[in-house]
């Protein structure tokens, strides 16, 4: 049903911009300095933000195939 | 909060600015400038400097998520073709 597909596509719309929210936050907390110095990111922190996305979303990845495959996570 | 801020990215359609600007979560940046510049509650009116600290934590933050975006982006459509 039409709706059906729609409903689950709002979800996966939804679910998308909860990773990229919680995915900002959280390598924004690893990579920033907080003194806020100056408002341009530095080239370090460039390449720590990068490699954060990059990281982030491997752990998302395992993650998810972990808790789809159903059974116990391996210990 | 000014549109400005967000044209430091060059090189971005229009539309994807645009997109990234809407799912930026607006009330997580307004409240972590605000827990990290201001501390001092002597005075109602915002002093200086913590003004400069707000406005500079506010850029540095969209920059952040856009650059955050663009690295998403082409995960996403990594993930995407590998299916």
């Amino acid at each position: 049903m039409d709706q059906g597909a729609f409903g689950m596509a709002e979800t996966e719309m939804e679910y998308r911009v909860e990773l990229f929210n919680r995915l900002a936050q959280t390598c924004f907390n690893k990579c920033v300095d907080k003194r806020y110095k100056e408002s341009e990111l530095n080239m370090g922190e460039n390449s720590c933000i990068d490699r954060c996305v990059s990281k982030y979303w491997q752990v998302n990845s395992m993650i998810g195939q972990m808790l789809s495959a159903g059974g116990r996570p391996p210990m | 909060m000014d549109k400005n801020m967000l044209a430091g990215l060059e090189g971005l359609p229009e539309e994807d600015k645009a997109r990234m600007s809407s799912m930026i979560d607006h009330l997580q940046l307004r409240d972590r400038c605000f827990n990290d510049c201001v501390d001092n509650f002597t005075r109602k009116a915002l002093q200086k400097q913590e003004e400069t600290c707000v406005m500079r934590c506010a850029e540095k933050f969209l920059k952040h998520s856009m650059r955050v975006g663009l690295r998403f982006a082409e995960l996403n459509s990594q993930a995407a073709t590998q299916d």
